[in-house]
């Protein structure tokens, strides 16, 4: 079990969030699959600090912070998916198009 | 002589002052301007002692303005002889003008605006004549373009006007850009826009320094091309006689103080440039007599009293640079004074008698106007016999100093030929003052009645200066030695007042037999006059219609200037305006089409463009790392 | 022992995840999402990070998940709906593929430098003495960011039912 390990997991983690939000259509499953990309990412975090590829410490703070972050994103997140679903009746992001051009 | 450059400053100020104030000004700003030109006039006669008591000479006064590229123009201006006599003669005459249009204009509803700009004229003539670098001299020329476009077409109400002032601003132009030219080229090759500079390294160059001859022959031509348009020198005079659709007093400052002298005060200020190339002074020798006749004949058979002053302008205008062209300076500008001087009289007279007779022009409809407007008929007849040149009024001694010159500097041919166009000029100025004025009162005239006081007071002081100023040519003693020893070009030797006997004799002889006979011709044998216009019915025709040049000028217009402007119009409508306005416009317009469709506003596509970038530059610095 | 516990793992925190973005029922997605982010807290316990196990299972597992259960059953129009894949999802497959791979290739290339199983941990004193001194003033900003995402949500939430805003 080496670093290499975690990586690959990592990485896997953070490309499968990012499918999932590029190819969902619920708001709220692409706030999931965000959700598997913070993890994604805070698993390489906490392993490059467990193998002190800087110190150990550092990727632990940041994985704290990025915990921190991610509680308040998603209160935030579901927020507006309530409030568009209150003025829309919907939450498909592919009908959210206002920004056409 | 150091505040010298305050003289145009008090124009330009009034200028300023009345175009901003407008009719708001106590009497709408006329005696503002009148003012400032007096001023101008007074601080004349200072910087003229101070010029005696320095002894004549050359100065210079001036700043730099600024300096790009190792050339630097200064605003600076030249105390010569030359510019001493342009003062006096711009700021009089001038003075006399405006004066006199107090009556002339009176009741014009815009008489502000003629007062500015007659301001600006005169502030724009004075700056010419004091400027001592090119490009000053080029913004002066332009701004006299400027003021008689405006002033020419004063009343734009009139479709005529218009078109005169147009006709006059274009005909100019076409001399203008040749004087464009030709300044930009001496500055190239000299690196300098300083008259006296340019003007050493034409005549007397440092070894090394020299210009070709080619250059300076080329240079001087194309300058002289300026001076032909603004001094209305064949073939560029059409514009001269439609510009009597201005008001009269306008006439009488352009013909006499500022735009048309601009062009012979040019040459004589460039003269050793001139002389430098030689040939050069061949073409402006050439040009100035075939003007001189052109102008003498066409006076000859014109019935509009305006008209016959125009010509008459013009052909001494050709006199004028004739004698420029046989060197003689001295007795060039000493006639453009005289004939300022009276000229400016004439068109004054000719105002007066306007003004009485309801604008009428056609001296076949006039006549014995003497028995009602003796003054008007008093001064305008000394004005027509000085410039007749009968002895001893003062173009008498002009003319005799150009015929001096011309005797000595060319060919026995100019000089004949000279002869013949003074004797024409005497003739058709009996013509026109003895229809005009002598014989029965014709009946049209009869409710006529003499000018007001403004304005024939100008026109007597005009008249005594126009019998003295003559004898400027003698040595009149207190160390004035006569014309030929005052009015100098740098450097040129003083020569003493001469007479060559029979070249007086054959002038006075001339002139007086040409007058006394005309008078006659046109006093008592009318049967003469028809008779010889019915021989010569084809030159009659070709010199009514000024020898078809105007026709020709049409012609040129129609079947060249405009087919040519309609190629390049449709030229820039096709190739120009959809090519290569319209096209980039429509082009950007049908790529904007395109490219909205990927502008979809998904989240999703924007996330996917943003991984591919993402992806992108993850490639990118694997590769460069590995 | 460990690597046997991680392949384990491995399988489930992944499963979980492929579970989360293509399932169509979005109640069993949100579970799906459960059980990936408990693996994740395995991993952390694997890599002697207890701390943030803990948090992991506190924050995200129950905080996170439960807010985001009760927006789907807010957003609810009677029955469960089922979700389909965008239209364009073989480009999102095939850009988060391509990233993958660069990233796996990037990893392995630079495998060599840490071939050794040595991890190590800090003890709890330590990172809360690292949180309060060195990273005092990240902190108190992230404090300050968790109270204004907590007045703004409460705003967002509670405005009228219309768009006015």
């Amino acid at each position: 079990m080496t670093l290499l390990h975690f990586e690959l997991l990592g990485a896997a983690l953070f490309c499968l969030g990012l499918y999932g939000a590029l190819a969902r259509r619920s708001a709220v499953l692409v706030l999931m699959s965000i959700e598997l990309m913070l993890n994604g990412v805070n698993v390489l975090l906490v392993a490059f600090a467990a193998y002190g590829v800087r110190d150990n410490a550092t990727g632990l703070v940041i994985a704290i912070f990025v915990i921190t972050i991610a509680a308040a994103e998603v209160a935030l997140a579901m927020a507006i998916v309530l409030r568009l679903f209150r003025s829309r009746g919907s939450v498909n992001v592919d009908e959210i198009d206002a920004l056409r051009g | 002589m150091e505040w010298a450059w305050l003289i145009p400053v008090f124009g330009f100020a009034a200028f300023g002052v009345i175009a901003l104030g407008g009719n708001a000004l106590p009497w709408r700003g006329r005696y503002l301007s009148i003012l400032a030109i007096g001023a101008g006039f007074a601080l004349f006669w200072f910087v003229l002692l101070d010029f005696i008591e320095r002894g004549g000479g050359f100065h210079r006064f001036g700043v730099d303005w600024f300096e790009t590229g190792g050339v630097t123009v200064a605003w600076g201006i030249i105390i010569d002889p030359l510019t001493v006599t342009m003062l006096a003669l711009v700021t009089f005459v001038a003075l006399a003008v405006q004066v006199y249009s107090l009556g002339y204009m009176a009741g014009d509803k815009r008489i502000g605006w003629y007062y500015a700009v007659h301001s600006l004229f005169a502030a724009a003539m004075l700056t010419l004549v004091l400027a001592d670098n090119l490009l000053l001299l080029y913004f002066a020329w332009e701004l006299v373009g400027l003021c008689s476009y405006l002033l020419i077409g004063f009343w734009h109400e009139r479709r005529s006007a218009a078109e005169a002032a147009k006709k006059a601003f274009v005909t100019t132009r076409i001399g203008d850009v040749g004087l464009l030219i030709g300044i930009i080229l001496l500055v190239v090759h000299t690196g300098t826009f300083d008259i006296t500079e340019i003007l050493a390294r034409a005549t007397n160059p440092a070894p090394g320094e020299e210009l070709s001859n080619a250059l300076i022959t080329g240079t001087a031509l194309l300058l002289f091309l300026g001076a032909m348009g603004k001094s209305a020198q064949f073939p560029l005079h059409v514009w001269l006689p439609d510009a009597m659709e201005g008001p009269s007093p306008v006439s009488a400052l352009i013909h006499a103080a500022t735009m048309v002298a601009a062009g012979v005060f040019l040459v004589a200020r460039m003269l050793p440039l001139f002389e430098a190339s030689g040939a050069a002074l061949e073409v402006v020798a050439v040009v100035g007599l075939v003007t001189g006749l052109v102008g003498a004949t066409l006076a000859l058979t014109s019935t509009d009293l305006k008209r016959i002053l125009a010509y008459s302008t013009m052909s001494h205008l050709g006199f004028m640079m004739l004698a420029l062209g046989a060197g003689g300076f001295t007795a060039a500008i000493f006639h453009l004074v005289a004939h300022g001087l009276a000229k400016a009289m004439l068109f004054l007279g000719a105002g007066s008698v306007m003004h009485a007779l309801d604008n009428e022009t056609d001296i076949r409809k006039m006549g014995g106007l003497r028995r009602v407007m003796p003054m008007t008929a008093l001064t305008f007849t000394i004005g027509a016999a000085a410039l007749a040149g009968i002895p001893p009024l003062s173009a008498f001694w002009s003319k005799d100093e150009m015929l001096l010159a011309v005797h000595g500097g060319l060919h026995p041919i100019y000089l004949v030929l000279f002869l013949a166009a003074i004797g024409l000029s005497a003739l058709y100025m009996a013509r026109a003052v003895r229809l005009a004025f002598y014989g029965p009162l014709n009946d049209a005239a009869r409710r006529a009645h003499e000018s007001p006081r403004v304005m024939t007071l100008p026109m007597l002081l005009l008249a005594s200066l126009t019998l003295v100023v003559g004898f400027l040519a003698l040595p009149l003693g207190a160390g004035y030695e006569g014309i030929g020893t005052f009015l100098l070009q740098a450097g040129e030797k003083p020569h003493p007042f001469t007479l060559n006997a029979w070249l007086t004799a054959a002038s006075v002889v001339l002139a007086v037999g040409a007058f006394a006979g005309g008078w006659r011709l046109y006093d008592k044998r009318a049967d003469v006059v028809a008779s010889a216009r019915a021989r010569f019915a084809a030159l009659h025709r070709a010199l009514e219609r000024g020898y078809y040049l105007d026709a020709g000028y049409q012609w040129v217009i129609d079947k060249v200037v405009m087919r040519a402007g309609s190629a390049v119009a449709l030229f820039d409508r096709r190739v120009v305006n959809d090519g290569g306005v319209n096209g980039p416009g429509e082009g950007t317009v049908f790529a904007g089409r395109q490219l909205r469709r990927h502008v979809t506003g998904l989240f999703a596509d924007y996330g996917a463009a943003m991984a591919l970038g993402v992806l992108g530059i993850g490639i990118f610095l694997w590769a460069r790392s590995a | 022992m460990a690597l046997a516990a991680f392949y384990v793992l491995a399988l489930v925190t992944l499963g979980g995840a492929i579970g989360v973005v293509t399932v169509r029922n979005i109640i069993h997605a949100a579970l799906f999402l459960l059980v990936t982010l408990g693996g994740v807290a395995g991993f952390f316990a694997l890599l002697y990070a207890e701390f943030l196990a803990l948090a992991q299972v506190l924050i995200y597992s129950g905080a996170v998940v439960i807010v985001i259960l009760f927006a789907l059953m807010l957003t609810r129009r009677g029955e469960v709906e089922l979700m389909d894949e965008h239209r364009r999802w073989p480009v999102a497959a095939a850009v988060s593929f391509g990233l993958f791979a660069v990233m796996a290739a990037a990893f392995i290339a630079d495998a060599a430098r840490y071939q050794a199983d040595v991890r190590s941990s800090v003890s709890l004193d330590a990172l809360g003495a690292v949180l309060f001194e060195r990273w005092a003033a990240p902190f108190e900003i992230a404090s300050l960011v968790l109270l204004v995402a907590l007045i703004g949500a409460i705003v967002i939430a509670r405005s009228g039912g219309r768009d006015e805003g």
